[in-house]
């Protein structure tokens, strides 16, 4: 409801009273008398406006005058020449012609200089400029005509990826997102061309809100090709793992390959302690099916994989000692192709399976991942399956302001980002066939990160290998490598 | 390359990282008798995210330098951090032992030191502030009952929070009887001007002269409902350099006279918005409230009560999860000797446990 303006009263008023007086004076042939009243009717009527409006100037100037005089008083901060004054109707209409240009300039340069998508994008992608010294020589990586060499200087790993919303719910955040990732790969044997691999692309929906709150449970779906998620290291981006190299298991059990197919990823009974932004999922959850056969490519059998995955988070304030302590377990049935024959054929299908256990404890400075992972894989014939098995255990200690959201979100004008720093230390086993002696392979790593700027971080990796194969000689490897995200 | 070359290699490995972490060891695990810098964590951020803020004796004693002038002679430096994620990011900031002093509001230091956090109390900077609830300029609504199941949005977390809820139990209601949804401040703002929201707890002012917005609910200067913030130092740097506790109090105090005079009224509101909101919606905002009531630093009565009485509310609204004790937690002799060597005492009235002036003011 809108109140009247007291002017706008007193003016209707006026304006009745005239009318009034007007009408009745032409209605009724008036006499002297009665004219000369009228007129001063008219005149006290005319001179209560006046009053009216003169009582609503004087605050006015009064404030003027005052806030005039006060502004002048020199404050620390301020300009002791500063007044108020009224804008007149020349520096509007500047003002006007000057947002009015503003508006035609920055409107041909989102045109003309910009780039534009259809939808709201934002691009990504990560770089490693890699320098590695080894005792062990190799000749991996490069051309078919290749020397032995004990040091090489390489890129590693080149990523690019387009991700954002295919529609944006504003008052819930029921997104429904994209993500499009590529990698760059080497040639093998080497070449001067390399490869752009898709690694991601996939399309995932949020049901649930997720602008509600922190306490309401989340859940996405998502259709594509994705990483799937098992156990810790799976699952984080290859330009977010702590050490250069991954888990050997990842590779050797395959889990780290990405595949394509439907995973539905949610969480149950968050604690959340408003008081520090924090939020603590009771149960994560993830189970879905897929194709099983890797990335980029079609299913290679009739028989599709499962995968689970079970987190339980500890309850606790985020000043607690137990904060972030997290017990993990995944699963992943599988069916692979069985071949047989100098020219391979499919001579039959046979389980891929996987099963995980992991735990993981991030409480600045301190932090700690375990990961347990054991794959049977079936075999031709009746034979025993084959039992594969890997773990490590990552210690790191840090410091510095990078892990602390709320300094990363800070308010700042310029490109101000804290250095980080973290010492970690991991040991790393993988036996592909516990039911073979002398195929285990050990890597210790001593490694150093330090983080300084928002997506830069320079890392050396000691890595010791140690192997029970006699024919294969422990050998170290010194890898430093600046690890760029833009 | 051979065993021996690789030993030199890693040899220098090790000297670089050795190198590295003797660069980076944080100078406060060093042993001193001062500090090489005061770190304050400021429980809010100017619009779009501006390290520049306003509304309080601390956001003026930034804009004017006054903590730089005092230890510039001594070669302290003084660190500031602006944080828009308000005071739960201000806690996370004390619990990676980031921050030394610190502007919150009432309840994310109640929270905090239910939860752990080792702070002292070392004066007040706000108090008799009215709430309001604001809504989009075409909301239907007329009151706060009016918005009953609809979306109303509060930066959960932060003393808005614990101010709903005491609106809301005056009314009989709880968070429960709407749709309540955490936003910050920018957010809230661009929520309510694409109305995607149906009420946010937020001044109106700026909102209504864009035509965005307006006003739904207003508690008006109410002692009963209004929050009260704090400026505190972690126990830690305050059994460590008491002296430099007492120096940033004194200069804090001296601007809070300053602040708290009528005559610099204006003045203060034009520092105050540089930070992005506006110098009418610091008008608008302080209208009602005698400067030296509003952003008053005592520990009086009124201040102490409503402390208590806030705790008490924090448990009831199932903000907090653990009782929280207030002995030791105030820290009133810094105050008290700013106020001394300044010939303050008296300067600021002080309240009464309902909020009334015991005293007559200097």
């Amino acid at each position: 409801m809108k109140y009247p303006h007291p002017i706008k009263i007193s003016r209707a008023l006026a304006g009745a009273g005239i009318l009034t007086l007007a009408g009745a004076a032409h209605a009724a042939g008036p006499t002297n008398q009665q004219l000369q009243k009228q007129i001063e009717e008219l005149k006290a009527l005319v001179t209560s406006l006046q009053q009216q409006v003169q009582a609503r100037q004087a605050p006015a100037a009064d404030t003027a005058k005052g806030a005039t005089a006060e502004a002048v008083v020199v404050a620390p901060g301020l300009d002791a020449t500063d007044k108020i004054e009224s804008a007149t109707k020349a520096d509007i209409d500047g003002l006007r012609t000057d947002l009015e240009n503003y508006k035609y300039e920055q409107k041909r340069n989102r045109e003309t200089k910009t780039a534009l998508t259809t939808r709201g994008t934002t691009i990504g992608g990560s770089v490693q400029v890699r320098a590695t010294a080894q005792e062990q020589a190799s000749r991996a990586g490069s051309t078919a005509l290749a020397a032995d060499r004990h040091s090489s200087f390489d890129i590693p790993q080149a990523t690019l990826n387009f991700s954002g919303s295919l529609y944006r719910d504003y008052s819930e955040g029921r997104n429904l997102d994209y993500r499009l990732a590529f990698a760059y790969a080497k040639t093998s044997p080497g070449t001067d061309a390399s490869q752009l691999n898709a690694t991601d692309a996939y399309i995932r929906y949020s049901p649930f809100p997720t602008l509600t709150g922190l306490e309401d449970p989340r859940l996405t779906i998502t259709l594509g090709q994705q990483q799937i998620p098992f156990g810790l290291e799976a699952q984080i981006g290859e330009e977010l793992r702590p050490v250069i190299n991954s888990a050997q298991f990842l590779g050797g059990l395959g889990v780290g390959n990405r595949q394509i197919g439907l995973i539905v990823r949610g969480d149950y009974d968050p604690y959340v302690d408003y008081g520090f932004n924090y939020r603590a999922p009771l149960i994560e959850y993830a189970f879905g099916v897929v194709n099983g056969s890797g990335p980029n490519k079609s299913d290679d059998n009739n028989s599709k994989d499962y995968l689970a995955r079970l987190a339980f988070t500890l309850p606790v304030d985020y000043f607690s000692l137990l904060r972030e302590l997290k017990v993990g377990v995944s699963a992943y049935k599988g069916t692979k192709n069985l071949t047989a024959g100098t020219t391979p054929a499919v001579v039959g299908q046979t389980k891929r399976d996987r099963y995980g256990f992991d735990i993981y404890y991030n409480h600045a400075p301190f932090g700690i991942t375990y990961e347990y992972a054991e794959g049977r894989d079936g075999v031709v014939g009746t034979g025993a399956d084959i039992k594969s098995r890997g773990q490590y255990v990552t210690a790191f200690y840090t410091w510095g302001e990078q892990w602390v959201a709320s300094s990363r979100a800070q308010a700042k004008y310029d490109d101000y980002w804290p250095k980080s720093y973290q010492l970690f230390a991991r040991y790393d086993i993988y036996d592909p066939n516990r039911a073979l002696a002398n195929d285990k392979s050990k890597i210790a790593t001593a490694g150093f990160n330090l983080f300084f700027a928002e997506t830069t971080k320079f890392q050396i990796n000691l890595n010791h290998y140690q192997y029970e194969n006699p024919a294969q000689r422990s050998a170290n490897e010194l890898l430093a490598q600046f690890q760029f995200g833009f | 390359m051979n065993s021996s070359r690789f030993r030199s290699l890693a040899a220098l490995f090790g000297a670089v990282v050795a190198g590295t972490l003797a660069f980076a060891v944080p100078s406060s695990v060093l042993a001193q008798d001062k500090p090489k810098v005061i770190r304050i964590s400021y429980s809010s951020a100017g619009t779009g995210g501006r390290p520049i803020v306003g509304g309080s004796t601390i956001a003026t004693a930034h804009q004017q330098g006054a903590l730089e002038k005092e230890f510039a002679k001594d070669g302290i430096k003084v660190q500031w951090t602006f944080n828009p994620g308000a005071g739960p990011a201000t806690n996370e900031q004390l619990a990676n032992g980031l921050a030394d002093f610190a502007h919150h509001g009432d309840l994310p230091i109640i929270i905090g030191r239910s939860t752990g956090l080792r702070t002292k109390i070392l004066f007040s900077y706000t108090r008799f502030g009215a709430a309001y609830i604001t809504g989009p300029i075409d909301s239907p609504a007329k009151s706060l009952e009016d918005l009953k199941g609809k979306r109303l949005a509060v930066f959960k977390g932060t003393a808005s929070q614990l101010a709903l809820g005491r609106i809301l139990k005056k009314n009989g209601w709880t968070e429960r009887d709407f749709k309540t949804v955490s936003m910050d401040g920018d957010t809230l703002r661009a929520a309510i001007a694409t109305k995607d929201v149906d009420g946010g707890f937020i001044a109106p002012f700026d909102l209504e002269s864009r035509g965005v917005g307006k006003l739904i609910y207003s508690t008006g200067p109410d002692p009963e409902l209004a929050s009260q913030g704090v400026f505190w130092v972690s126990e830690e740097f305050e059994r460590k350099y008491p002296d430099i506790v007492q120096r940033v109090v004194t200069t804090l105090i001296k601007v809070a006279a300053w602040g708290s005079d009528e005559k610099n009224r204006e003045a203060q509101y034009k520092l105050w918005s540089n930070s992005g909101t506006s110098y009418y919606e610091y008008q608008k905002t302080y209208l009602d409230v005698p400067l030296k009531w509003r952003l008053s630093p005592l520990l009086d009565e009124y201040f102490v009560e409503n402390l208590k009485k806030s705790i008490v509310q924090a448990k009831e609204f199932r903000l907090i999860r653990r009782d929280v004790d207030i002995n030791g937690w105030l820290a009133p002799q810094y105050l008290n000797t700013a106020l001394k060597e300044l010939k303050l005492e008296g300067y600021w009235p002080e309240f009464n446990a309902a909020g009334k002036p015991k005293l007559a003011q200097k």
